[in-house]
């Protein structure tokens, strides 16, 4: 008798105990810190999980660039894409941000009696940052964009399908070519540019603090170290891979007609953008800390 | 036996899509897939074709490619009509070493005399209208030589008389490859004019299997409801929640 009465209370206990952790689970998602959690959370899935796609890629890449799986004339245009067509744009950047950088400085370190110093501060600034990251942002607004949207309509409009039903392995068909342009022409498109800043840099010196051109070039040489010049070819390199890759997994896993390339468009600029300042970051503490 | 599919399950997210679906598609003889708009006809062609894994089931194919047609033709944009016709020829290692340039060159002008569009090799997709982009769609998919051809909707936004032209190349490619086919497909036409065999998707499930004048005598009640395209019946619209 006493067993049932307590197998009767241990009963009503645990529905009491169910009815109210289920009115307080309900409560509790109806918060504003369940929902902001899980939204983080969700988000947080949604960045490993593109991270971990991206890095399946990349591992693709790699392997059918060691294969020799490189369709050679895809690489010429993709190249003449990357390098030729994004030149116009990056030296119009890098050459514009050496104007606001010279017209800045040039006038005050003249004042302060330091224009000599003024090529050789802007030689600097150009060849170790301003040269790689303004053709990197550069090369992301004009190619990774563009590379981005081409493979998401080409996902969207089942093209990439009729890839993979035809039997050809649409990484080595789409992303080796792209990726590996952005590996060999990122380098160049960068040396050049940094060069366009340095001469702005001097013409704009000139312009508003009337430092002569030999005074500017001659602290310039002094500026030029082997170490920075070889770590700006190395962030270029690696810039022009990662970029490419990204803009091209982007693309490659949109979904849902016109909506879905818009959104791969952004999230490859807004992904590329993060990925270059994070590698320049440890590209800094790695070589210049 | 070409294509035979046991007992097929696949899911996205919590919803089935195919449940428990089998059918078996001999050489030589093409099978209509029909059904509401999200009954999982198009689920079930990218499963054979390994696009999709199933959840569990079993597919087996004859050895051999694999062919599709896409809905909306699916031609590479940036290449002309030669190259996509030719595009695994050029892309497939094993094919490549296989074919001369000038010998992919006379299979890509056999294929598209095929389908009646002779000498347009140098056009590129946007030149061409959506018919055209059709054919030139089964021109691509069949020059592997396919012993399995999938049919994703291919009259779908055609005019009538584009649909019997598609619908006449569907029975010769048959003819002439001796291939399996599955057609899925909305239109009675298709249905009567390539089908063999008909089965009738709902909510996942086959509700029915039968020959094109089976599903005409309408003595099931879904082939009733989609014959005389009712309101009433058992079929009502699939929630895609």
């Amino acid at each position: 008798m006493v067993n049932v009465f307590i197998q009767a209370i241990a009963i009503k206990t645990h529905f009491l105990y169910n009815q109210a952790m289920s009115s307080l689970q309900k409560y509790y998602k109806q918060s504003a810190t369940y929902k902001i959690a899980s939204g983080i959370l969700k988000e947080l899935e949604k960045f490993l999980d593109t991270l971990g796609k991206m890095s399946l890629n990349g591992i693709e890449v790699i392997k059918c660039i060691l294969r020799w799986q490189i369709d050679i004339k895809e690489l010429i245009e993709q190249c003449s894409r990357f390098g030729v067509s994004s030149l116009p744009i990056t030296l119009s950047i890098v050459g514009m941000t050496s104007i606001i950088v010279a017209s800045q400085v040039a006038l005050e370190m003249v004042k302060q009696g330091g224009g000599n110093f003024v090529g050789l501060l802007m030689t600097i600034l150009i060849i170790r940052e301003v040269g790689v990251i303004m053709s990197g942002f550069a090369i992301i607004s004009m190619i990774g964009s563009s590379l981005a949207s081409e493979i998401a309509t080409m996902r969207v409009t089942e093209q990439i399908d009729a890839i993979e039903v035809l039997k050809v392995n649409p990484i080595r068909y789409l992303f080796v070519p792209r990726v590996l342009s952005g590996f060999i022409m990122m380098p160049p498109v960068v040396l050049i540019a940094s060069a366009v800043g340095v001469i702005t840099g001097a013409i704009t010196a000139n312009l508003t603090s009337g430092l002569g051109y030999r005074a500017y070039f001659d602290s310039a040489w002094l500026g030029i170290y082997m170490k920075d010049l070889g770590v700006s070819m190395l962030k270029a390199f690696c810039f022009g891979g990662v970029i490419a890759l990204i803009s091209c997994s982007c693309g490659y896993y949109a979904s849902g007609g016109a909506k879905g390339v818009g959104e791969a468009t952004t999230k490859a600029v807004v992904w590329s953008f993060v990925a270059i300042v994070i590698l320049d970051m440890f590209f800094a503490m790695a070589f210049f800390f | 036996m070409s294509i035979e599919v046991k007992n097929l399950i696949k899911n996205f997210g919590e919803r089935r899509v195919i449940d428990n679906v089998s059918f078996k598609v001999n050489n030589g003889e093409t099978l209509a897939i029909v059904g509401f708009s999200g009954s999982g006809k198009s689920t079930i062609l990218k499963l054979i074709c390994g696009l999709l894994t199933p959840d569990s089931g079993e597919i087996i194919t004859s050895e051999g490619d694999i062919a599709m047609v896409f809905q909306y033709s699916a031609l590479f944009d940036s290449l002309n009509v030669a190259d996509n016709i030719a595009f695994a020829l050029h892309e497939r290692k094993e094919l490549r070493k296989k074919y001369s340039e000038k010998e992919i060159r006379k299979i890509v002008a056999e294929k598209l005399e095929l389908v009646g569009l002779k000498g347009i090799e140098n056009k590129f997709p946007s030149e061409l209208s959506g018919g055209m982009q059709k054919r030139v769609s089964f021109a691509r998919a069949i020059v592997t030589e396919p012993k399995s051809i999938l049919y994703d909707e291919p009259t779908a936004g055609l005019d009538p008389i584009s649909s019997t032209l598609i619908e006449d190349y569907i029975v010769r490619l048959k003819d002439e490859t001796n291939a399996a086919s599955v057609v899925v497909t909305h239109q009675m036409s298709t249905i009567t004019r390539t089908a063999n065999r008909v089965i009738m998707l709902y909510d996942g499930k086959v509700v029915f299997e039968g020959t094109p004048e089976e599903m005409l005598q309408q003595d099931n009640e879904y082939t009733k409801q989609f014959v005389t395209a009712s309101l009433e019946g058992p079929m009502q619209m699939i929630s895609e929640n």
